[in-house]
């Protein structure tokens, strides 16, 4: 059974402007607000508060920069995001081959 | 709030009857899904899976209760909230087969929303992200230390 997901992980990456910001740091190796902010249509306050959910979830790591902050993706945070989001899918997947498979058997057998 | 699913269709060569029987029957859950279960398979109707062995201190028992069953059309029901508390989609995943008849078998598609009414629209992009896996796995490493020798930091 794959049903225990981690709370904090699903919400932070269950938003589309924080995948998006994921997938431009991983892009770019690293990013500030107002770098993310160039590529994305909301403001830098908005990619801000998107940083913090990022980086209260683990997914990125920051350092200072200037009167910035400089983030990167936390790679092994994101890895276990992925695996629990392919787990969830993956699992049904392996239930449909098993229901499949059963009602295929039966169905022959009555043909028989 | 945002409020995705998780979306499967899968053919069998098999009668609608018979899929909707497979899916919603306690004899047959217990071939593809739990070790065990007691399963009222009718509207409103509350069942108990155990994966393990029951009476093992390891066994985990989820909770279930049917929302939709009409044969051999659609079959629902949501599942793995807290025991002792009523299902609703705050504290529940609600799947539901779908079963239509295609050519000489059945479509049968199932949709899985609302783990606490969020994250879910995450697992539709699930597909993207599996397929990324291995990639990141193997470029990561490479492409970042990659993009360190070229490009210095903005």
């Amino acid at each position: 059974m794959s049903t225990a997901v981690d709370d904090d992980l699903w919400s932070a990456v269950g938003d589309p402007t924080r995948r998006r910001m994921l997938d431009l740091l991983l892009a770019d190796g690293r990013g500030t607000a107002t770098t993310l902010s160039r590529h994305l249509p909301v403001t830098r306050q908005a990619i801000a508060k998107h940083l913090a959910v990022l980086d209260r979830a683990g997914l990125v790591r920051s350092t200072p920069a200037g009167r910035e902050r400089l983030y990167e993706v936390d790679e092994a945070q994101l890895a276990r995001a992925v695996a629990q989001l392919a787990d969830v899918g993956a699992a049904w997947d392996a239930r449909l081959r098993r229901i499949k498979r059963i009602a295929e058997a039966i169905q022959r057998s009555q043909a028989d | 709030m945002e409020f995705g699913s998780i979306e499967r269709e899968i053919y069998v060569e098999a009668a609608p009857e018979l899929v909707y029987d497979v899916v919603s029957s306690p004899e047959h859950l217990r071939e593809w899904w739990p070790d065990d279960i007691e399963l009222d398979p009718a509207p409103g109707g509350a069942g108990r899976m155990t994966f393990g062995r029951a009476g093992d201190p390891d066994a985990v028992v989820v909770p279930m209760t049917v929302v939709d069953a009409e044969r051999p059309h659609r079959f629902s029901f949501r599942w793995a909230y807290e025991e002792g508390e009523v299902a609703s989609s705050t504290n529940s995943y609600l799947a539901t087969f779908e079963i239509t008849p295609s050519g000489t078998g059945t479509l049968l598609r199932l949709t899985e929303i609302g783990f606490r009414e969020r994250g879910w629209e995450a697992a539709v992009l699930e597909e993207r992200y599996q397929q990324n896996v291995v990639g990141w796995a193997y470029y990561l490493p490479r492409l970042v230390s990659y993009a360190e020798g070229l490009v210095s930091p903005r």
